[in-house]
C-alpha cells in the first residue's frame, strides 16, 4: 500500500510539473515578445544599410558595434558581455560540463586516494559485520 | 628517478624553474581573472592558469609536498560554491523582472575600469573561482595516479 500511494503521489507531482512546463511554453510562445533578435538594435540596420552609419572613424564598423553594445549591456568588452550576459545559459552549461567531468573522474580515480584517508571508516564497517 | 638514503633526488633545474615560475603563474592568473571583463582573457582562462601552478609544484617537489600544500577538500567545496554563486548572480536578473543573466547593477565605475560592467564582472569572478578550484582538484587527482606507485617503490627501496 505504501509503495502504491508513493507512486501515486509521484505520478501526480510529475503530471503537475509537466503541465506547468507546458503552460509556460505555450504562454511564452503566445504572449512574450522575442528577446535579443537584433531588431531593436541598430547593428541589424548597420548590416543591411551601411550607408546610414558614419563609417569614417578609425575603427569603422567595430566602433559602432561597441557603442551599440554599451547601450545594451553596459560592458566595454563585447566578448565578456556576450559570454556572461547574452549567452549566460551557455556559460552555465559549460561550467557544469566541467563539474560533471571532475565528478566522474573523481569516482574513477578516488580509489588511489583511499590510502590517504583515515582507516577508522574501514574498521567501523568490519565491526558492524 | 633515483633514490638515495630515502630522499627523492629531483633535478635541480626543474626545482629552480618551478620556484621561479610559480609566483608569476599565480599573479598572472589572478590578473587575467580580475581584468577578464575589460581585457582579453576571462574567468575560465585565468582559472586554468592559476590551477597550473599546482602542476608546477608537483613537477618541482613531488606528489607528497603538493598534496600537503594544497587542501583538496577546500577545492572540492569551492568548486560547488563558485557554481552556486554564478547561478545566484544569474537569477538576479529574474528577480529584477528581466531575463536570466541580465546585467542588473551596471552603474558602478567608468567604462574600462576593473569593476565596471556590473554583474558581468562578478559572474566572471565566480566562473574563475570555480574553474580554479575544479581544475586544481582534477590535477591533484591526476597526480594521485602517478605518485603512490613511486612512494611504494621508495618504501621497498628502504
Amino acid at each position: 500500500m505504501k509503495t502504491k500511494t508513493r507512486r501515486l503521489i509521484a505520478l501526480i507531482c510529475a503530471v503537475l510539473i509537466l503541465a506547468a512546463g507546458l503552460y509556460a511554453v505555450v504562454y511564452a510562445k503566445i504572449n512574450l515578445p522575442p528577446t535579443y533578435d537584433g531588431s531593436k538594435v541598430d547593428v541589424n540596420d548597420l548590416y543591411e544599410h551601411p550607408d546610414h552609419e558614419n563609417l569614417k572613424d578609425a575603427d569603422g564598423a567595430a566602433a559602432i558595434i561597441v557603442q551599440k553594445n554599451l547601450k545594451e549591456a553596459y560592458a566595454a568588452n563585447d566578448v565578456a558581455s556576450i559570454v556572461f550576459d547574452f549567452r549566460g545559459y551557455d556559460t552555465l552549461g559549460e561550467s557544469f560540463i566541467l563539474l560533471t567531468a571532475i565528478a566522474g573522474s573523481f569516482v574513477i580515480l578516488a580509489k588511489h586516494r583511499k590510502e590517504d584517508l583515515p582507516k577508522e571508516q574501514e574498521g567501523g564497517q568490519t565491526d558492524e559485520v | 628517478m633515483k633514490y638515495k638514503k630515502g630522499i627523492e633526488q629531483k633535478n635541480i633545474i626543474v626545482k629552480c624553474g618551478s620556484d621561479k615560475f610559480l609566483p608569476f603563474a599565480l599573479v598572472f592568473g589572478l590578473y587575467v581573472i580580475l581584468f577578464g571583463t575589460v581585457s582579453p582573457g576571462g574567468g575560465f582562462q585565468g582559472g586554468v592558469i592559476v590551477a597550473s601552478s599546482a602542476l608546477l609544484l608537483y613537477l618541482g617537489y613531488g606528489y607528497k609536498t603538493a598534496s600537503k600544500a594544497i587542501n583538496s577538500e577546500a577545492l572540492r567545496v569551492g568548486e560547488s560554491l563558485g557554481a552556486t554563486l554564478y547561478v545566484i548572480l544569474g537569477l538576479g536578473g529574474i528577480f529584477v523582472g528581466s531575463v536570466f543573466c541580465r546585467n542588473i547593477f551596471y552603474n558602478d565605475g567608468a567604462v574600462g575600469d576593473m569593476i565596471s560592467a556590473g554583474t558581468i564582472t562578478f559572474m566572471s569572478y565566480a566562473v574563475g573561482f570555480k574553474v580554479l578550484c575544479g581544475v586544481g582538484f582534477l590535477l591533484l587527482l591526476l597526480m594521485g595516479i602517478l605518485a603512490p606507485d613511486a612512494d611504494d617503490e621508495k618504501e621497498e627501496a628502504k
